[in-house]
């Protein structure tokens, strides 16, 4: 995934939509903050979750963190692999340390999200 | 912020620079869990520099600090170490440290970074003529293993006769240093106190050896988590007192300190908390803060917590009333109340500190200890 084209959250989300299927993960700066990352908690297959409501739970040696759901949707599929190998998200974060997917997005949501060059000057704030 | 005199070192060697307690200190080199595995297998090393370092000097001082602290330092032999606490009048833990005996008139103490202004000026209070050598000297932790093997190889001398929490004085080259059998992860290991001057030496001759790897804040806290060593400021503070701590051995009840009837009260009663051991039953970990429920009711708080590397699950140190203090007991712990078990200590069984040192040759140094 080319982080240029992904839509991002101010808790260091990010989303990109695929074909109808919205792909998230968290960025680069969450990975940096949290370290090595230890264990994944995924949603259940078919969840609906409403914006900003509790999808996976990633904690690492030093901290537990929630990630989001960037927007409201249907969970479409998790990324099991995770469950495994959690410090796929350190290696990759973009790529194939994705998290899980969601279909039947609410796309107003989904377009009101911050782009790449948005969450850039996000980021120079909260450093 | 305050640094360390390795600050150009570590930063060299990709040390992540966090800020603890007021001091620049790195997190992690390569990793946490890459330098928790090496310290339980060859030897990390630990710029532990924010360290405070007090000389108490004649048997008069010795004496008056014994009685500010659990332990019987009087009697202390020479050549010795001694895990203690520092009190306030409440029995509240105002700092932990270790004594080492000098020499007869000498008592050499090691206390926290976080506590050293208010601790420092407490035992100067009680102790006008206590020296505080915190800003002259550099801690350099060798820990693991293979330890002892590469003090050898620097040429440090007669390191493999000491035993387990012994220290003395050292030199190397020419610098006289103060060394001890000790640590804070479990493992064989020793502390080095030398001069501000000669740490780049010191810290430069240990990572030329292939056994060391340099090792930041985050594993120190994942290893002393995993043998279940208290934090100060964290695990114990001035809301605590030893006998809440689990720290009864080390208390010498014939002697005098601040706050002992109430420390004496508690022992008699059994009606205060516990610092308990608690296990996950999985990766996932009991976090600081994290409130401990059972029954559906609060029962303590977790003070620490990590996933613990070489046992496999999530590890974490908190209180529970003492009558709740049994091993197998389940509780659970946060905001998503992740099942707890509280366990006996230390989580990690296999730690090689009080092994006994075996060395075919100590002359050559190399195959020592492994």
């Amino acid at each position: 995934m080319n982080p240029d084209t992904l839509k991002y959250t101010e808790e260091h989300e990010w989303i990109v939509e695929q074909r109808g299927i919205y792909i998230i993960g968290i960025t680069e700066y969450a990975v940096e903050e949290l370290g090595e990352i230890t264990f994944v908690e995924l949603p259940e297959l078919g969840k609906r979750l409403e914006r900003g409501e509790d999808a996976a739970v990633i904690e690492s040696v030093k901290a537990a963190s929630d990630v989001y759901a960037p927007v409201t949707g249907i969970v479409a599929e998790v990324n099991d692999v995770l469950e495994m190998e959690p410090d796929l998200i350190n290696r990759d974060p973009y790529g194939k340390g994705w998290i899980l997917k969601l279909k039947d997005v609410n796309e107003e949501e989904y377009n009101e999200l911050m782009d790449s060059r948005s969450y850039r000057g996000y980021l120079k704030t909260v450093e | 912020m305050q640094y360390t005199p390795l600050l150009n070192e570590y930063e060299r060697q990709g040390g992540k620079v966090v800020d603890f307690h007021g001091w620049g200190l790195p997190l992690q080199f390569r990793g946490i869990l890459e330098e928790h595995r090496w310290v339980r297998q060859q030897a990390g090393v630990f710029d532990c520099s924010h360290m405070a370092e007090f000389v108490i000097r004649g048997a008069d001082n010795i004496r008056s600090f014994s009685n500010l602290v659990i332990g019987d330092l009087v009697n202390l032999a020479v050549g010795r170490c001694r895990y203690t606490a520092l009190l306030n009048t409440s029995g509240g833990i105002l700092d932990d440290g270790v004594a080492l005996r000098l020499s007869p008139e000498e008592l050499f103490l090691v206390t926290n970074a976080g506590t050293h202004d208010a601790v420092s000026a407490w035992l100067q209070r009680h102790i006008p003529e206590i020296e505080d050598i915190s800003g002259d000297m550099a801690k350099i932790d060798v820990q693991g293993p293979r330890a002892l093997q590469t003090l050898l190889k620097l040429g440090f001398a007669g390191m493999e006769t000491m035993s387990f929490w012994a220290g003395r004085r050292c030199q190397w080259q020419g610098m006289d240093m103060v060394v001890t059998r000790a640590g804070y992860t479990g493992e064989l290991g020793y502390e080095l106190f030398v001069p501000n001057n000669g740490a780049v030496a010191l810290w430069r001759a240990l990572m030329a050896l292939p056994e060391i790897m340099p090792c930041g804040l985050g594993a120190r806290d994942t290893l002393r988590t995993e043998m279940g060593y208290p934090l100060s400021g964290q695990d114990v503070d001035e809301t605590r007192t030893p006998v809440e701590a689990g720290l009864n051995r080390f208390i010498a009840w014939d002697t005098e300190f601040p706050g002992k009837p109430v420390l004496e009260k508690q022992r008699e009663s059994g009606a205060h908390d516990t610092l308990v051991a608690l296990r996950s039953m999985d990766k996932r970990a009991p976090r600081h803060g994290f409130e401990l429920r059972h029954d559906g009711g609060v029962v303590g708080v977790v003070t620490s917590g990590t996933f613990g590397p070489s046992v496999g699950y999530g590890i974490g140190l908190g209180y529970v009333p003492a009558a709740l203090a049994r091993p197998g007991l389940q509780l659970e712990a946060g905001p998503r109340a992740l099942p707890v078990v509280i366990e006996t200590l230390p989580f990690y069984k296999q730690a090689t500190g009080r092994n006994p040192i075996e060395i075919s040759n100590p002359k050559q140094g190399g195959d020592a200890n492994v």
